[in-house]
């Protein structure tokens, strides 16, 4: 008995220890965000006029889609996350895979945006207009896909091949990441394609 | 505060396990070391080039001249002159000063110093290992191409690193290889952070760390925080490059809808000020432990050191536009900058004269560790004090882009971190390869260097006070530098006699890491930290029996030790 409260407890530290390394992940990442966020200021307000050159903007309903796309595979990992620490194996499953679809289903309408956006003439290379899209958005999907592997690394969970409380630490770890990248691809949505 | 302890790894028995693809953090730092010092070797032999240049502009580089150019019958043709200052001054930055402090004595200090029996994450210390070899591979990969390496400045400003400015795919690599070695770093950096916060021995709280670890910790701090922003620079530069993005081509964004080659300066600063400090924080920590152990004194002040050290870290994310002042910034910023550029000196002021007051009055041990720390002592000072006249807007208006700002920044990085790095090597080479270097020809090594590099680098600031520019090939073809062509010759020569007298540490370092047969003790230098508590060589597992800590680093001389010696373990109480 004492000796699994003891275990227990190595385990819990455990946990803390990975949850340090992703919060100090997560700012490394911030900042390299934050950075590309900084150019953009620089570029926007030293520009009289936004878009330059009289070009058009993008039109909103792909980069829309991406948008509801990410966030609700946010909402699914939440779900994917409460099933798997109350033990539901079931809902766990269900929820893992509407997420991983969702996670693809966002690079699609990506690869979608950007046909679009050099079908109405936004190219990488005209302007720092289309270079800002194209650029921030390639950074972002690269960090999706990054996700996307990420979410696979939670299958021995899955098939319950990996203790649970291991599995507690990548369910959370894994969600942390995922979160954030909802959470980057909002303030880029709003920062370059509305404002 | 251990969060937890570590099983024992089992014992590693191939030779692939072993010494390539091994989790063991001693073992990832001796990679690094080697590493780096390979990078040294071949950072260095391009310094001399480029000094030989300015000393015999036009004249056959001796012995290896013919072989390396041979179009330019030896000599150093302009555009490979410009390919080599970048070279040296990347590869010295990011490949051999990083690796050495950061990578070697990262790894192998912090773990042994906490009490822990490895890093929190083997894992990824092996991988941030093998990201940097293929970003060294990357590196000198650049060097072999068609139209040569990088020739943009280790800053690389655009519009001289896009494609206007270098159009071979030398630059590209450059910024690839960079943007490789800062996910390494950042990996090791996490890896650091997390070790320092959850698996120091059980007693022991931030100030019974030794000051090596704060260092080594701060650094990381910056690490994991400035270095994204470089990748982000560098990412925008190489889509710039390969899918003609137009981030930094020069041109007004309103009119022509292009961008801005100065932002690229911006972000390469907001992350190059806080890399100085990252590059010489491990130092400073090392230096103040060692001038406590050798001065056989408790570090004075260590409390207001390990702050001081933090409030540097802190300021220095706040001053790097004090880089630019001569790109057309608004005097109110100019004058922002400069002001908190002078407040750093309030803290470096503070740790500085803690050093003094540590080595006065002690019973010093001239051993070379010590020799190397007092060089560290006296050329940071130099370095340190010169910085004042750049961080002054008016004086920087005259030095900017010349020699005086080679020779200020050789003396804090370059110098203060090679005497660092040479003094941490001596010191801890018992622990790490189970052998002492020879301690007469290490003595012969310091006064050599230490003569050798002030000649350099002192000559290097009076011929930039005389108004000799940076990176130009040849200086000499204006007539009020013709009268510094004499001190050039100087700085030259004592460059050669410096590069040869590292001869004498290669030899040394070999011949104890493989042919020496006398073992050394396990604590040579009778100092009282942890890594000092085990055999030497560390064995695999560090510690049997995780230490529990029951005072500070410093106990040198204290009147309370409790068993007859003039040092006592972190493991031993005070009476």
């Amino acid at each position: 008995m004492t000796t699994m409260v003891m275990n227990n407890k190595r385990e819990m530290r455990e946990k803390m220890t990975s949850s340090i390394a992703m919060v100090l992940t997560l700012v490394s990442l911030s900042m390299l965000f934050a950075t590309l966020m900084l150019g953009y200021v620089a570029y926007r307000f030293t520009s009289d006029v936004w878009p330059p050159l009289g070009m058009e903007r993008a039109a909103l309903e792909l980069p829309t889609l991406s948008t509801v796309i990410i966030l609700v595979s946010s909402l699914t990992y939440y779900f994917t996350e409460t099933s798997f620490l109350s033990q539901k194996l079931k809902q766990f499953k269900v929820f893992f895979s509407l997420t991983f679809l969702l996670g693809v289903g966002f690079m699609i309408s990506q690869m979608f945006l950007w046909k679009n956006l050099e079908a109405t003439g936004i190219y990488v290379d005209t302007t720092v207009f289309g270079s800002i899209i194209y650029a921030f958005t390639w950074i972002h999907a690269a960090h999706v896909i990054g996700g996307i592997v990420a979410l696979l690394f939670l299958i021995p969970s899955l098939t319950g091949k990996r203790d649970y409380l291991k599995g507690q630490i990548w369910v959370k770890n894994v969600g942390q990441y995922w979160h954030f990248l909802g959470i980057v691809w909002f303030i880029l949505y709003f920062s370059i394609f509305i404002f | 505060m251990a969060f937890y302890e570590q099983h024992i790894h089992p014992k590693p028995t191939t030779f692939l396990s072993k010494y390539v693809f091994s989790f063991d953090h001693k073992v990832i730092a001796k990679q690094f070391l080697w590493y780096g010092i390979f990078f040294l070797l071949v950072g260095g032999l391009m310094a001399l080039m480029i000094r030989w240049t300015l000393a015999y502009p036009g004249q056959p580089f001796p012995v290896i001249g013919h072989f390396l150019f041979p179009t330019s019958n030896g000599a150093v043709p302009p555009d490979t002159y410009a390919m080599l200052f970048t070279m040296h001054g990347t590869i010295m930055i990011f490949y051999a000063i990083t690796p050495i402090l950061i990578g070697a004595f990262g790894n192998f200090c912090i773990p042994l110093m906490l009490g822990a029996r490895d890093m929190a994450f083997p894992l990824l210390n092996m991988l941030s290992y093998h990201v940097a070899v293929i970003s060294g591979a990357l590196l000198l990969g650049s060097l072999f191409v068609p139209l040569g390496a990088a020739a943009g400045g280790w800053t690389s400003y655009p519009t001289l690193s896009t494609l206007i400015g270098s159009p071979g795919v030398g630059q590209t690599l450059w910024t690839l290889a960079i943007f490789v070695l800062g996910v390494s770093s950042t990996m090791g950096a996490v890896n650091y952070i997390t070790t320092i916060i959850t698996l120091r021995a059980p007693g022991m709280g931030y100030f019974d760390m030794p000051l090596t670890v704060w260092g080594l910790g701060l650094t990381a701090i910056l690490n994991a925080i400035f270095l994204p922003v470089l990748g982000a620079g560098c990412l925008l530069l190489i889509f710039d490059r390969v899918f003609g993005t137009t981030f930094f081509l020069a041109g007004a964004a309103a009119t022509t809808g292009t961008g801005d080659p100065v932002l690229f300066q911006h972000v390469f600063w907001i992350f190059g000020h806080p890399e100085v400090y990252i590059l010489i924080l491990p130092a400073w920590g090392i230096v103040s432990d060692l001038l406590s152990f050798f001065a056989r004194k408790p570090a004075f002040g260590a409390k207001a050191t390990a702050l001081s050290m933090t409030s540097i870290t802190i300021l220095s994310t706040l001053v790097y536009g004090h880089h630019m002042f001569t790109t057309q910034m608004s005097p109110l910023l100019t004058q922002t900058f400069m002001t908190l550029t002078m407040t750093i000196s309030i803290p470096s002021a503070i740790f500085f004269a803690n050093w003094l007051g540590t080595i006065w009055k002690g019973s010093i041990r001239f051993h070379s560790p010590m020799l190397f720390s007092l060089g560290v002592v006296f050329v940071f000072g130099l370095g340190g004090l010169t910085g004042l006249y750049l961080g002054t807007v008016t004086t920087d208006l005259y030095l900017h882009d010349t020699y005086f700002v080679v020779g200020h920044f050789h003396y804090t990085m370059a110098a203060s971190v090679l005497l660092g790095g040479f003094a941490g090597t001596y010191f801890w080479m018992p622990k790490m390869f189970g052998t002492i270097m020879n301690e007469f020809w290490a003595k012969i090594h310091f006064w050599i260097t230490m003569l050798g590099l002030n000649g350099v680098f002192f000559a290097m600031m009076l011929v930039g006070y005389g108004g000799m520019h940076r990176r130009i090939f040849n200086p000499f073809i204006y007539e009020f530098t013709q009268k510094l062509i004499p001190l050039n010759t100087f700085a030259t020569w004592s460059a050669i006699v410096m590069g040869f007298a590292q001869i004498i540490f290669v030899v040394n370092f070999v011949h104890a890491v493989f042919f020496k047969k006398e073992k050394a003790s396990d604590n040579p230098w009778e100092v009282g930290t942890l890594e000092w508590t085990i055999p030497s060589p560390a064995p695999h597992y560090n510690f049997k029996e995780i230490p529990v800590v029951k005072c500070g680093p410093h106990e040198l001389g204290n009147p309370n030790l409790s068993n007859g010696r003039d040092y006592q373990y972190q493991t031993e109480e005070l009476a």
